[in-house]
């Protein structure tokens, strides 16, 4: 069986996870660090300890940011955003329950909507996130109240386009997707 | 010489970035530059192809930057998350594994890359390709008296393990050409701190807890304007703004692109041609200091 660390190396995480000296550059650098569940840091102790669940489970791969701050920082040269983007795709193709499910749903619904029109159309994006999204109706609504002053403002600065456009070669961008996953299904 | 490229404009200038687009057109048009826009371009997969498939986070930019080489011009791409992705599968094709994958992905679409055209951000055709100099010649009302901070976000520059024309850490080709402009650049600590954008849809609240600590700091040194040359981070910081103020409190802080900055040294029509009437934080009293033009009571 493979172990999490072959494994998120294996979706781009880079061999350079094994060189980690555990020293917190990373986590002293995260802008979103105070809110996760384990730290950059002990993400990527645990990952070589292969704690499968516990990583996988945490907020702190939907709270990464991806603004790269701790890699360009790394002394090792380990590539902890590209670590995080390999977690999150981990998780989303195993189905794992995540701690912040509206994040998975955005990225599955961003490419439906890419599939779909060939190009974003942002409030169907929105739609569709909260649909997906595996949360209570309670919190669906209240994100949705959240999001409404945001989309009154962009509407007056009439920065919201109401009707989705397609692009004309949307069979050449479907094919991208069954190629990709064709690829993906190959290891 | 007219230097000509292929334009990238991405989703986000279609919408809620629509005044990114038309001062980029309207700036690079004044410099003399041309742009024909990719026929037909698609979505470049932003951070979802990452998050959920590598060989989609290739596929995607793949289709663009394969339109674009039959144009025969370099890509310019004023989104950095854009140019980020389309650098993405250009510099895959330096190596042969990379050029088999790149190949097989597009398969059936009767779409090939060479890798012939390089892709380039907007702020590096602005400072590099133009120049500071071709652009202080081009000032017809400098911005003498205005007071701004530059604003990089994550991707300018990053990740750090591409080539890249601005430094990851210290960028500086924004005050560069904000000082070309006539306006005076104050320090800065913020430069590169991430705007939150990214964690919109998971916490809401540290979006608005990290984009309040750039505004309040633009604020603190008595900035006029945060300037900036991402859709993402604008939005965060201008469309965002009044939802930040009222967790934080009032700001009032105008966020510009950096080609509303450098139409408005150009002598451009600030809305006709700059769309400064498009952001939501008003710019009203920076553009009644440097244009001509009779203001409306907005």
């Amino acid at each position: 069986m493979k172990t999490l660390a072959q494994e998120v190396i294996e979706a781009g995480g880079g061999e350079s996870i094994k060189a980690c000296y555990q020293c917190g550059t990373c986590t002293g650098g995260c802008p979103t660090a105070g809110e996760m569940d384990y730290t950059p840091r002990q993400i990527i102790r645990m990952v070589n300890l292969g704690m499968r669940d516990r990583v996988l489970t945490s907020n702190s791969i939907w709270l990464c940011a991806s603004c790269y701050q701790c890699q360009v920082r790394c002394p090792r040269g380990v590539r902890i955003t590209d670590i995080m983007a390999a977690l999150r795709s981990i998780a989303i193709r195993d189905g794992i329950t995540p701690a912040r499910p509206r994040a998975p749903a955005f990225y599955q619904s961003f490419l439906e909507n890419i599939s779909t029109y060939g190009r974003q159309f942002e409030p169907m994006l929105i739609l569709k996130t909260v649909v997906r999204s595996r949360e209570g109706i309670g919190e669906k609504l209240g994100f949705l109240l959240g999001m409404l002053p945001m989309g009154i403002t962009l509407m007056r600065s009439r920065k919201m386009p109401l009707k989705a456009e397609r692009v004309q070669g949307i069979e050449e961008v479907r094919r991208l997707f069954s190629n990709a996953e064709k690829l993906e299904a190959e290891g | 010489m007219s230097q000509r490229y292929a334009y990238y404009p991405g989703c986000s200038l279609e919408a809620s970035a629509v005044e990114y687009d038309l001062s980029t057109k309207s700036v690079l048009r004044a410099l003399g530059v041309e742009l024909e826009e990719i026929p037909d371009w698609s979505c470049c997969g932003a951070s979802a192809g990452h998050a959920v498939s590598k060989a989609l986070a290739l596929a995607l930019p793949a289709r663009d930057l394969a339109r674009a080489e039959t144009g025969g011009a370099d890509v310019v791409a004023p989104c950095p998350a854009c140019y980020k992705n389309l650098r993405y599968v250009r510099e895959s094709l330096e190596e042969e594994a990379g050029r088999a994958k790149v190949e097989r992905l597009l398969e059936g679409t009767g779409l090939s890359l060479s890798g012939k055209v390089q892709v380039k951000h907007l702020l590096e055709v602005l400072a590099t390709d133009i120049g500071a100099e071709r652009i202080a010649e081009a000032v017809q009302v400098p911005l003498e008296g205005l007071k701004v901070v530059t604003y990089y976000g994550c991707y300018i520059s990053r990740p750090g393990s591409m080539r890249s024309f601005d430094d990851p850490v210290e960028p500086v080709t924004m005050d560069v050409l904000c000082r070309a402009a006539g306006a005076a650049v104050l320090p800065f600590t913020r430069k590169v701190r991430c705007c939150g954008a990214p964690v919109m849809m998971s916490s809401p609240g540290e979006m608005h807890r990290l984009s309040y600590e750039i505004l309040n700091e633009a604020k603190q040194r008595g900035a006029d304007a945060v300037v900036v040359a991402c859709p993402l981070c604008h939005h965060s910081l201008d469309a965002a703004q009044p939802e930040i103020e009222k967790h934080h409190g009032k700001l009032e802080m105008p966020v510009l692109y950096i080609t509303q900055v450098l139409g408005l040294a150009l002598g451009l029509h600030p809305w006709d041609e700059l769309g400064l009437d498009r952001n939501v934080v008003s710019t009203l009293g920076i553009v009644k200091r440097f244009s001509k033009v009779e203001c409306p009571s907005k």
